[in-house]
């Protein structure tokens, strides 16, 4: 079992590579080889790969897997791709692949590099709150992540045609209207998943009377902010002011504190939240 | 090609024959079936099949090798048609020639992918009319199919080469799907009306055409189902559009900033996609200060459409290649079907063989196993001489000799 758990966690961020590069491809013009089946299988695989991974990992430590820093980033990992392929698939556009699956094969590959192939056991991740929290807090993060990257797309999709520059990233990109749609679809799966994981934390925590836990904690304001700040992204549309451009500028600007509040929620002794 | 069939495509079109001639002799899509089955009834033809579009007329034809069917041709369908305006090809050139023609490689507008559903109609109505078997009905269809592949495989139908398609092929990198959008054309002549059949094409959803005199709009929004407007209303009409196609001259009419509302634009919560067709501009380049204008004007998009014929131009150049590999699968496919009456009758000599050697060596006490032993002895010896013809069938013409004979028939064009 540990030495499956070991030959995964070397193929995963080699198979993420390869689902990146196919869906990469499409940059490269016609030119370039037809893979469109191929990248289809590459992904659908990889994520069946990934599953099975967890799964592993669930049976060998006998319980929920994602208990710390490196695992959650690999279900981060996970969560973004199945996320991207649920969204690729409704849009009818799978432009943006390249670029998402290679954000996915970047966090595999600092997962699999720091990770312990078998770690150790979490007597936390018994409790169904607990494994509810954190499987809603990695999914609204990777929904988060996929409307920050749709957004920046957007913003850079948006420059091209005002300058007036009609190369690989134009003929290739989603059109400006279609991102502007996954960014916000993104935004609501990421807001609704955080209500849910923010009001499971917030009641384990007074449940468990979690030490240094304070509404005033910086770490805490950062995330309602945030989940505040998805929250008018998902519902701009019929915001009058929130134009789909500035809903763009938000989800990238939402993508960067997004980032800093994963960083100090995964990194040890940073806040009261912070994985041991 | 056929031990005893001859190919033979006629034809005039845009590099032989001014327009004042090719319109003479249009077939059109009502008149193709009566004219291929015309064709069909000379005694000297077996198979027809009619290519006409509006800078193309080509009949194509087979018959015995020592009939002049070109002449047959020539006296029914281009009567008194000067020869300097007429080509007429054999065999493997006009199989060459037709490949070419599907692929849009023959066309006036390179890569256009008209022509191929020309084709195609073409082999339906010949199909319809059972004028198509032996040799037109794999050929054509294989036209077909080459064409798609030059398109799948080469970039000679990608990038628009008319400023009215590329200005609503940049218009879908912005909306997506037209199915719910407004696009509003200023100008009801000629690229006006262009404009709108593509975005028509496109399931566009609402349209309205503005012009200086609402007769001309109304003529034209009529042909699409649109409303129409003045040129005052303009300005109002835009803000609550998401596509403005300017197409008009005169240089009378201009759109700046000082013809919206203050804010007008500022307050628009989708990008606006301008697309200036006008020769003088008909929209002022002060637009470009709202964050949410995109606007291109003809300079634009002349410098993209000069790039998309540079690289169709490169892809013609490097069609040829697959264009071979066609000709060599066509050619070995029909050298193999006319073994077809041999493959026939070598099979009954096997089988006559099989039973006359089992009669003198078993006689009457051959067992049921023996038989099927037979059987699949005759069946592999069989599979193992067809193989070998099979073979022979690919080799008759290289590749290589099927190029250098490609590059003679371009070199004679």
């Amino acid at each position: 079992m540990k030495t499956a758990l070991q030959a995964l966690n070397v193929l995963l961020p080699s198979c993420w590579m390869l689902c990146a590069l196919l869906h990469g491809m499409a940059f490269g013009g016609p030119s370039a080889p037809n893979v469109v089946g191929i990248r289809r299988w590459a992904l659908r695989a990889t994520l069946l790969l990934h599953v099975m991974a967890f799964a592993l990992l669930w049976r060998t430590v006998d319980h929920f897997p994602v208990s710390d820093t490196w695992t959650t980033l690999s279900a981060v990992a996970l969560s973004t791709a199945a996320l991207y392929a649920w969204i690729a698939r409704s849009t009818r556009h799978a432009g943006s692949g390249g670029i998402v699956l290679g954000l996915v094969f970047l966090l595999q590959l600092v997962a699999s590099a720091f990770n312990n192939p078998v770690p150790g056991t979490r007597a936390g991740n018994t409790d169904a709150f607990q494994v509810a929290h954190v499987s809603t807090s990695v999914l609204a993060a990777s929904s988060l992540v996929l409307s920050g990257v749709h957004g920046l797309l957007y913003l850079i999709l948006f420059r091209r045609m005002r300058e007036r520059r009609f190369g690989a990233l134009f003929q290739h990109l989603p059109s400006l209207d279609v991102l502007a749609r996954m960014t916000r679809r993104a935004a609501l799966a990421g807001f609704a998943f955080a209500t849910v994981g923010l009001n499971l934390g917030i009641g384990l925590a007074h449940a468990r009377k979690v030490e240094g836990f304070d509404y005033a904690d910086p770490h805490v304001i950062l995330t309602l902010v945030l989940w505040i700040h998805f929250g008018v992204i998902a519902f701009s549309e019929r915001i009058r002011g929130i134009t789909a451009h500035r809903a763009s500028f938000a989800a990238t600007a939402g993508l960067v504190v997004l980032l800093g509040s994963l960083f100090l929620t995964l990194f040890p002794g940073l806040t009261f939240h912070s994985t041991p | 090609m056929h031990p005893e069939l001859k190919l033979v495509l006629v034809g005039l079109s845009h590099r032989t024959a001014p327009v004042a001639v090719r319109e003479r002799y249009v077939v059109s899509q009502e008149d193709q079936d009566a004219c291929v089955r015309g064709l069909a009834q000379a005694p000297e033809i077996l198979e027809a099949t009619v290519v006409s579009t509006c800078n193309r007329t080509e009949v194509l034809v087979t018959g015995r090798k020592d009939c002049d069917l070109a002449a047959v041709v020539c006296q029914r369908i281009f009567r008194n048609l000067p020869e300097e305006h007429m080509y007429s090809y054999e065999d493997v050139h006009a199989v060459i020639h037709l490949f070419r023609v599907s692929g849009g490689l023959d066309s006036l507008v390179l890569g256009e992918s008209e022509v191929l559903g020309q084709v195609r109609r073409a082999h339906e109505i010949a199909q319809q009319a059972g004028t198509a078997n032996t040799l037109l009905d794999p050929l054509l269809s294989q036209a077909v199919a080459v064409g798609k592949r030059l398109r799948r495989e080469t970039d000679i139908g990608r990038g628009s080469l008319s400023v009215a398609r590329l200005a609503v092929d940049i218009a879908a990198r912005v909306v997506g799907s037209f199915r719910d959008r407004h696009a509003l054309i200023v100008g009801a002549g000629e690229t006006g009306v262009l404009v709108a059949r593509h975005l028509k094409a496109l399931d566009l959803g609402r349209m309205t055409f503005a012009n200086r005199t609402l007769e001309r709009a109304e003529e034209a929004a009529s042909e699409f189902g649109a409303q129409t407007c003045g040129l005052d209303d303009v300005p109002d009409r835009a803000l609550e559009a998401d596509l403005v196609f300017t197409c008009i001259e005169g240089g009378d009419f201009e759109l700046s900033q000082s013809s919206f509302p203050k804010r007008g634009l500022a307050r628009r919560d989708r990008p606006l996609f301008v697309a200036d067709l006008s020769v003088p501009r008909a929209v002022n380049a002060d637009l470009r200060r709202f964050d949410q204008v995109l606007l291109y004007d003809l300079d634009d998009l002349s410098k993209v459409i000069e790039q998309n014929r540079r690289r169709r131009t490169d892809a013609a150049d490097g069609s040829a290649s697959i264009l071979v590999a066609e000709l060599h699968k066509f050619l070995s496919l029909r050298t193999y079907a006319s073994f077809t009456p041999a493959i026939a009758e070598l099979r009954a000599r096997f089988e006559a063989t099989r039973d006359q050697t089992l009669d003198e060596i078993a006689g009457a006490t051959t067992s049921p196993e023996s038989i099927e032993l037979t059987h699949q002895l005759t069946k592999r010896l069989l599979d193992v001489a067809l193989s070998q013809m099979k073979e022979s069938a690919r080799s008759t013409r290289s590749e290589a000799l099927l190029e250098s004979e490609y590059q003679r028939f371009l070199e004679n064009l």
